[in-house]
């Protein structure tokens, strides 16, 4: 019976009108942060804990001969040292690979690995200590190149592991065939290079005791699950006496689902373990972007054979992937780029080898985009540089060519839904491309030319190969009738919590604003999976929706006894439960739920939803990784002054296929923010490293867009083209946007002046040194 | 062991209010403010005035916090984004979803508030110019700008 009513509420929800999805609410806590009021983790230290400070190698690549801590411990205020003998349980504090100790053992492997941690009363006393822990290094040869590292002879960057951690592969169909019928073979290589995530609050973690024998770490993270099973494992506890909880966190885009969120509390709750005193642990800005995972350096190598008259007919890639001294997530990032190495494009024949490879470089890991932006700009260049071999336009030999319902991917999946096409289509006309594109070619002469770009997308959704795909949502209704929903997913500034508030508001039909989040504490809700992959409003919305669901049937219940009507029959919005069939028989919420207290009838529940597993086959890289794809196009109009090699971005009009939007002012802001932080890998910014050393870990030299650099415009258009797995027909989004902006920009260029440029990012000096071939 | 620092007493008027601090000379006015004065709203993004969060006023002029010793503020007037509670500009910031992960934002509304105070009627490029040394990675900036807009135009 009541698995019967489950079932017919959920029919119900995904047939009606939608009362509050896709309408707009704003965020809740708006005006706090505005204010600054106290939410995130440094505001919240109280009384005088000890400062925590890493020693870090100043070598990328060396032998630890011998440490001495004597003259440190000296340092008065200083209450201890630690090094890798000091750590309780498992030195490791790798994410998902234990390949990473938390303190170096008998060598570093990367400049800024940490090597020991200071803990002090003073702060800077407690820095100046961590400068006279003397480590003896002897520097070894460093292999900063993945190409070197591939090299059988290559020294190996970790000893019990070959350079190559993975080796992906796609083979589809007969390459040598279809080179052999094309009419135009292109082959071209292109370069991506390393950028910092640069959340602009750095690492922190703040822990102490609590009264009841738990060791709580108050942190600014993804992944609140991830650090507390890391930590567990690196105290030695029982996993009943550690606490772990989000505080506003003051952005992520990757790095903070990844390693250093990890380290920081580790720092810090080790100090209190050892000590017993409250320890801070926070980044300087330099250090954060030392040891921060970056997104990963790619060389790509396309062969690519096309017929006259511009379908594809066979694609060569050869995608490399610079991850650093420690894996992190680049096995999952190199998966997901050879994937998508061939551009939303059907290709009837596909040969892609994908390597991860260890370089004595700095980590790279999960930056926003997770493979997409390198494979997307390699692809999309190809397409451009082949379409002018032909005399075709960059639409002209997209629309020959795009993923359209029907169509195989690379892997061989058919695709389902329409979405590309939609969104191609509300580009071209917002844009006015083709006009403009063949208007602008046309004009050459001038010191500053315009150029249009036209870039596609497609991005399978979530994890797919890359993890259990699940969320949990725990939802309980108080006896004044508002509700309280909590789960370890976080927000991080995506505004992708809100979805969720909404989508439990939708099902429960109360207004989201007597909805309250609580924030994720890994003492009081089960394990919610990672916020990463553009999860939480497609999965997380599915659990929170679970979660909604069980409370409406344990109300409806007691509302179709009150009623007289069946449960069935009930429906929830605007704060009343009415009887469908007789709008003028209803129940006041609150009414309702006063009467499920006093009558015994719990309003609390956990939702849960894991996604379909996806299939593969691991030697032919053939089936379906992913259950749904979100799609998109991008058109970018720039500015290029061909006397000093600046490159503005005026417009970006971007069209995606949201799935369904549940959170529509959010999803503009998703929009503008991937534009921006997409136009800065397209055209500034680079994190570099010269023979393993860093040159820039700073806001001076390493520099991201400001409002000087923002478009004029940028117009954001959704497209709804539902799929199957996301709640609501929802896709993900939170990634997306950052993926295109290089690709366009730089076909947008090469409108303007007539040049290729195939690395990023497309600097003054490379812009100049272009235009004198 | 932990030693006797040298402490200075600094007087001024923090958000319209006359207070004196002991704090030792070296501390920048964020640490003083963060610190010993447990007001947090002005943020720490990178210590070195590249980034803008700490911006706040001093003598009505937007500076960076990080930037400024606390010596240098004695006898002038220093106001924080706590001090700016109720401003059409915090209100605007708030309802034009110019907030995502919100850390810089005070750090922005701050430098607004200068920028308005100075030019009640600024062109958007003065806008641009004068936000160029405040860095938001979330938002885009274009919802920051609907909100200078909707101050402006209040």
């Amino acid at each position: 019976m009541s698995e019967e009513i489950l079932r017919r509420f959920r029919e119900i929800e995904e047939t009606r009108d939608f009362f509050i999805v896709g309408r707009k609410v704003a965020r809740v806590d708006a005006l706090d942060a505005v204010l600054g009021r106290p939410i995130y983790t440094a505001d919240l230290v109280t009384g005088r804990p000890l400062y925590v400070v890493a020693v870090r190698s100043r070598y990328p690549h060396a032998r630890i001969k011998s440490l001495d801590v004597s003259e440190a411990l000296q340092v008065s205020s200083v209450r201890a040292v630690f090094t890798h003998r000091d750590i309780p349980g498992v030195n490791d504090a790798g994410s998902l690979i234990p390949d990473r100790p938390l303190l170096a053992i008998n060598k570093v492997r990367h400049i800024g690995e940490a090597v020991a941690l200071v803990a002090g009363e003073d702060y800077e006393k407690t820095v100046d200590a961590a400068d006279r822990v003397l480590v003896d290094y002897e520097p070894l040869p460093a292999v900063t190149s993945p190409f070197e590292a591939m090299n059988p002879d290559s020294p190996r960057v970790q000893e019990d592991r070959d350079n190559v951690v993975t080796h992906f592969k796609i083979r589809k169909g007969d390459v040598a065939d279809g080179f052999r019928h094309s009419h135009v073979v292109l082959e071209r290589t292109y370069k991506t290079q390393a950028i910092d995530g640069l959340p602009l609050e750095v690492e922190v973690a703040y822990s102490f005791w609590g009264e009841d024998g738990v060791l709580n770490c108050i942190s600014t993270m993804q992944n609140p699950f991830d650090v507390y099973n890391k930590v567990v494992s690196i105290l030695g506890v029982e996993k009943s006496r550690l606490r772990i909880v989000q505080a506003a966190t003051g952005g992520g885009f990757g790095p903070k689902s990844d390693e250093t969120p990890i380290d920081v509390a580790a720092y810090a709750c080790l100090a209190t373990f050892k000590t017993g005193r409250p320890a801070l642990a926070a980044f300087t800005r330099s250090e954060a972007m030392t040891v921060q995972c970056k997104r990963h350096p790619f060389t790509i190598t396309h062969r690519v054979g096309v017929d006259k008259s511009g379908r594809l007919l066979a694609w060569k890639a050869l995608l490399v992937e610079d991850t650093g001294a420690y894996i992190s997530k680049g096995h999952l990032v190199i998966g997901r780029a050879t994937f998508h190495c061939t551009g939303p494009y059907e290709v009837p024949n596909v040969w892609a080898d994908g390597y991860c490879v260890l370089t004595n470089n700095t980590m790279a890991g999960s930056t926003r985009g997770f493979g997409a932006p390198q494979s997307h700009f390699a692809a999309e260049m190809m397409m451009n540089e082949l379409a002018e071999e032909l005399g075709l336009t960059p639409l002209e030999i997209r629309w020959r060519n795009m993923l359209r319902v029907g169509s195989l991917t690379a892997t061989g999946q058919k695709i389902e839904d329409p979405g590309l096409e939609l969104c191609l289509m509300r580009a071209l006309e917002a844009s006015d491309y083709e006009r403009k594109y063949l208007q602008y070619k046309k004009m050459g002469d001038g010191v500053v030319r315009r150029g249009i770009g036209l870039a596609l997308l497609y991005h399978g959704n979530t994890l797919g190969p890359e993890g259990d795909d699940f969320a949990t949502v725990l939802v309980r209704v108080e006896r004044d009738g508002s509700v309280v929903l909590q789960t370890g997913l976080t927000e991080f500034g995506t505004g992708a919590i809100t979805s969720l508030v909404i989508v439990a508001a939708e099902t429960l039909g109360v207004p989201p604003s007597s909805i309250r989040l609580e924030r994720p504490d890994t003492l009081a809700i089960p394990n919610s999976g990672p916020t990463v992959a553009s999860r939480t409003t497609p999965i997380g919305g599915r659990a929170a929706f679970d979660a909604a669901v069980k409370i409406r049937h344990a109300i409806a219940s007691v509302a179709s006894e009150m009623l007289g009507v069946p449960a069935s029959g009930l429906e929830f919005r605007e704060s009343r439960i009415y009887a469908r069939d007789n709008p003028g028989k209803y129940l006041g919420w609150k009414d309702a739920v006063a009467e499920c207290y006093k009558i015994g009838v719990e309003l609390k529940a956990v939702g849960y939803y894991i996604a379909p597993p996806t299939r593969w086959d691991p030697e032919t890289g053939q089936g379906s990784p992913y259950n749904q794809y979100t799609f998109g196009a991008l058109v970018a109009e720039v500015e290029v002054d061909t006397e000093t090699g600046v490159v503005r971005v005026d417009k970006m009009t971007a069209a995606y296929d949201v799935g369904r939007a549940i959170n529509p002012l959010g999803l503009l802001s998703t929009y503008e923010s991937g534009s921006i932080m997409g136009l800065g890998y397209a055209i500034m910014e680079e994190i570099i490293h010269r023979d393993g050393y860093l040159l820039n870990p700073n806001l001076q030299t390493y520099v991201i867009p400001t409002t000087a650099e923002a478009p004029r415009q940028i117009e954001s258009i959704i497209v709804e083209s539902p799929g199957p797995m996301g709640v609501f027909g929802a896709k993900a989004m939170g990634e997306i946007p950052v993926v295109l902006p290089a690709a366009s920009i730089a076909g947008a260029v090469a409108n303007a002046v007539g040049v290729f440029i195939r690395e990023l990012p497309l600097r003054p000096d490379r812009v100049l040194k272009a235009l004198e071939r | 062991m932990s030693g006797v620092r040298v402490v200075g007493r600094y007087s001024f008027i923090l958000n319209g209010r006359p207070t004196t601090v002991e704090a030792p000379p070296g501390y920048t006015l964020l640490e003083t403010l963060r610190q010993i004065l447990h007001l947090t709203g002005t943020k720490d993004g990178c210590s070195s005035g590249d980034c803008g969060a700490c911006t706040v006023l001093l003598d009505g002029k937007a500076v960076h916090s990080c930037l400024t010793l606390i010596s240098q503020v004695e006898g002038r007037e220093v106001t924080t984004v706590e001090g700016l509670a109720g401003s059409k500009v915090v209100k605007s910031f708030a309802e034009s979803g110019a907030v995502q992960c919100g850390y810089c934002t005070p750090g922005f509304v701050v430098a607004v508030e200068a920028l308005l105070r100075a030019n009640p009627n600024p062109s958007i490029e003065e806008v641009k110019e004068a936000l160029r040394g405040n860095l938001c990675r979330c938002t885009g900036y274009v919802k920051i700008l609907d909100a200078v807009k909707m101050a402006i135009s209040d």
